[in-house]
């Protein structure tokens, strides 16, 4: 569903880019002055797709009100089945990230294992695991809920593990002096220092976990949005495509809504006092960590390796489509062609360095800044969020061909595609951190007259940080998974193509291949954003260094 | 897990068929050993399958002692691992894709062919026709740059020079070519055409069947050992696929009817099934399946997929087919 390089005007062409800024209808939350953008916006929308009628690309509002009103029972039933099996999903992938960072914090030396164990399971591409659970699972529901809980784990995970730290140590004295124990400080302090964190986790995961579960019914599921969303782009069915877009982000936006709702109700109090004296232990010696680290690799990697052959071995899959590390040792080392496999490997990863790279740098950039935008001037945050989460949540398989009418098949399209993806979480973390800023250093900024930018860049930008951070590590594994499903399902090009080729030429020694390369590089990229990260905390949050 | 649930209407149905075939004197074979075994489809449920449903509806597998749940097929399921894995029984793939497959090592055998016509097209609008292979040349076609040899087999079949053809990537969707960003697209003749056509614009469509490009597709497949070990359950899965087929071509309402009736949450459209079930006809039936019976192949057509499995890059022999199933089936 993309067309091909655009030689449409112009104007054209800005409108379709309008579009994408304005195409949803905006919650009201600050009453006719939102109604009215609401209406602005669907005028907009409804306009773009006057101007583009005839192209099959673009539906305006009265269209897909029309058609949800003809064929309401049928979206209802698809919205039921989708829906269940993204919250079955959610509920599944939070737990299991509650467990991980529980054990995590309770079991400090577990933590490289686990947070790198917890990164390369979610680096596995959707192309790949599909099939593959649809397989274990036989028909049913079983790879829908697998894909949207795999989906929502990771960005649960990260932000908890920083929240579970993120506790004044004067709380932790107060415990002392009082002679409560480690459990009471873990309940009263860590949870409660958490609660935000895990709140904004889950903000995070609900359009993440409709969006697994949707392409998890691409490996052979018989009802749902996934299901009707492909027969409507298949069949030119533009009012269909862009009717299930629209339910898609309302309902993202609904869920995200609720969860901000839920976070405000359950989490009043914040830790007010995020200083803290750097950690004396912190320094024993750069070659002491970097001979820790290579250990911590090598448990991690052997750790892999014995799940990798345990699991397929467990199941009995056959080696046709499951490959074993010995079957990949042969194909990219051993074997005659073995050169020519590489070299293929290696051009298309070259490309989809290309995209993801910038696309990335930008996703995250662009969040950091609205965040800080939004904290200068908060009126606008009503306007901006919801259309954000609509950006995010709207399948990327809808938005690409207009982003391509946009900006071209080229890179430009593509980059732009992974900074969609990354941005929406970078900037939910961003404010969130911004907001953590001490009340007193606030307070104290205030009585000297300093201006709202100075604190922002004395006060709340430090406070920031944390939270930046971990939207940057965990944005690594997202942008590499936007850019592989972007090539897979617009551009044809890179390692997203080379794994989706695999259904016509049954090549999985290739296709394993390259999800190894894709889960190497994003725990390569995400230990590079943890080296600055740590340079960086040790100035600015030294108590997330413990 | 239980992977093989019964539904009320197999239960009826099995319960009629075993009051049939007991008031008939046969024994209730057909109502107490009933075995299941899963067909692996290769796209969404849709009239592409239709004969299937019929089969399955009226009971062609169920006297055979056969349960078979049709599992649905998608963009990101494909076809040959669930037959390796023995998940399904049979699958629904295409004579390049198994031989693929076979390249890479699975013991797969086509036993039955249900295209015997590739369903390959050229699609172009009706004032910039593409009407044969020669008009291809300085013409842009959209297409997956993973069909690279799929055209360049055209070219060398129809002496056209293929570097004087533009390959533009596209997804497989006609948005480009009625936008006019390309001249033509390469699609099955059998979904695009049929949505552009239901739409009111209704596109030129080269069969490269009728243009030397001979590839059996929607092929049925088996691994050698379910051949070998499964022979009664395979002639029985055939069988049963062989007669909903001939009653689909008997009926083609009735078969599109039946499709959306069993489908109602799948999203598909009257009009466009009904057309799409026309326009595969000639593809699946021929005067080699009238003499013959559906599904059939000679050493000719087989020496003929052969040649173009060459041209695409993928050597293979005639042992790739096995014909012994339909030959029960049919004998």
């Amino acid at each position: 569903m993309i067309r091909a390089r655009g030689d449409m005007p112009r104007s054209r062409a800005m409108a379709g880019a309008v579009t994408l800024a304005v195409r949803l209808p905006r919650l009201s939350r600050e009453g006719a002055q939102a109604v009215g953008g609401a209406l602005a916006a669907l005028v907009l929308w409804e306009l773009a797709a006057r101007g583009l009628a005839g192209s099959y690309l673009l539906a305006g509002p009265v269209d897909v009100a029309r058609y949800l009103q003809a064929n309401s029972g049928l979206m209802g039933r698809a919205l039921a089945i989708t829906l269940e099996n993204a919250a079955l999903g959610f509920v599944a992938g939070n737990l299991a990230a509650v467990a991980l960072a529980l054990v995590v914090v309770l079991i400090p030396r577990s933590q490289p294992v686990v947070a790198g164990f917890a990164l390369v399971v979610f680096c596995l591409p959707l192309v790949a695991t599909g099939p593959i659970l649809r397989v274990l699972y036989g028909p049913g529901p079983g790879p829908q809920i697998t894909l949207a809980a795999l989906a929502v784990y990771y960005t649960t995970f990260i932000p908890l593990m920083v929240g579970l730290r993120a506790a004044p140590a004067s709380w932790f004295d107060l415990m002392r002096v009082y002679g409560r124990g480690a459990w009471t400080a873990f309940v009263q302090v860590r949870v409660m220092a958490a609660l935000p964190y895990l709140l904004a986790g889950l903000q995070i995961a609900a359009p993440a976990a409709f969006l697994g579960a949707m392409v998890g019914e691409f490996t052979g599921a018989e009802r749902g949005m996934g299901v009707l969303a492909l027969r409507a782009m298949r069949g030119l069915d533009v009012e269909a495509t862009w009717a299930l877009a629209t339910v898609a982000a309302v309902v993202a936006m609904l869920a995200y809504g609720a969860l901000g709702w839920v976070a405000r109700a359950l989490a009043p109090a914040r830790p007010e006092v995020l200083l803290a004296p750097p950690p004396a232990t912190a320094l024993s010696g750069r070659a002491g960590r970097a001979l820790r680290g290579a250990g911590v690799a090598a448990l991690t990697l052997v750790l892999m390796l014995a799940l990798w052959w345990g699991v397929m071995e467990a199941f009995g899959l056959s080696r046709f489509f499951a490959k074993r590390p010995d079957d990949l040792w042969a194909f990219l080392v051993s074997a005659p062609t073995a050169a020519e496999n590489r070299a293929i490997l290696w051009e298309a990863s070259a490309q989809t360095l290309t995209y993801v790279l910038p696309g990335y740098l930008a996703g995250l950039g662009l969040g950091a800044v609205l965040a800080m935008v939004l904290v200068l001037a908060p009126g606008l945050a009503g306007a901006v969020l919801p259309v954000a989460v609509a950006l995010r949540s709207v399948p990327i398989v809808t938005t690409a061909p207009l982003i391509v009418l946009a900006l071209g098949r080229g890179a430009a399209g593509t980059i732009t595609i992974v900074a969609v993806m990354i941005f929406f979480p970078a900037l939910v973390a961003c404010l969130q951190g911004l907001r953590q800023a001490p009340g007193q250093v606030l307070d104290v900024m205030a009585t000297y007259g300093a201006g709202r930018l100075t604190r922002l860049i004395h006060a709340r930008l430090p406070a920031m940080l944390p939270a930046f951070f971990a939207a940057a590590r965990m944005s690594v594994p997202a942008a590499v998974l936007a850019v592989t499903v972007a090539e897979w399902l617009a551009t044809g090009t890179g390692l997203g193509n080379l794994m989706a080729l695999t259904a016509s030429t049954s090549n999985y020694n290739l296709l394993w291949s390259a999800v190894v390369l894709v889960a190497l590089g994003s725990a390569a990229g995400y230990a590079l954003v943890g080296a600055v990260e740590r340079r960086v905390l040790a100035r600015v949050a030294p108590e997330q260094l413990r | 897990m239980t992977r093989f649930q019964i539904s009320r209407r197999h239960l009826m149905g099995m319960g009629l068929s075993g009051l049939g075939a007991w008031t008939l004197g046969m024994g209730p074979r057909a109502a107490f050993a009933q075995t299941d075994v899963a067909l692996q489809l290769s796209w969404l449920h849709s009239v592409q399958f239709a004969g299937s449903y019929i089969a399955d509806e009226r009971g062609f597998w169920a006297d055979r002692g056969l349960n078979v749940r049709l599992d649905s097929g998608g963009p990101n399921a494909p076809v040959e691992p669930p037959v390796v894995s023995g998940t399904a029984l049979v699958g629904i793939s295409a004579a390049d894709y198994t031989a693929a497959a076979v390249q890479q090592g699975a013991p797969f055998k086509i036993i039955a062919v249900a295209m015997q016509n590739n369903p390959f097209a050229i699609t172009s609008l009706p004032d910039n026709p593409v009407n044969s292979p020669a008009d291809l040349e300085g013409k842009r076609i959209g297409m997956a740059t993973a069909n690279t040899p799929v055209l360049r087999t055209l070219a060398t079949l129809n002496d056209v020079d293929f570097d004087a053809i533009t390959i533009i990537p596209t997804q497989y969707d006609a948005a480009p070519l009625i936008a006019g960003e390309v001249d033509c697209l390469l699609t099955w003749s059998t979904d695009i055409p049929v949505s552009m056509y239901v739409r009111g614009i209704d596109p030129t469509v080269m069969l490269m069947a009728d243009f030397g490009y001979t590839l059996h597709s929607q092929t049925y497949i088996a691994t050698e050992d379910s051949i070998a070990n499964r022979r009664a359950d395979l002639v029985a899965l055939i069988a049963g696929e062989v007669q909903g087929w001939e009653e689909y071509r008997r009926d083609l309402e009735a078969a599109t009817d039946l499709t959306l009736a069993r489908f109602p949450d799948a999203g598909l459209d009257r009009d466009t099934q009904l057309e799409q079930a026309r326009r595969q006809v000639p593809l699946m039936f021929s005067d080699l399946t009238d003499e013959h019976g559906f599904g059939w192949w000679t050493d000719e057509t087989v020496a003929q997929n052969i040649e173009t499995l060459d041209l695409l890059g993928m050597p293979v022999s005639a042992d790739l087919w096995d014909r012994s199933i339909l030959e029960e089936v049919h004998g």
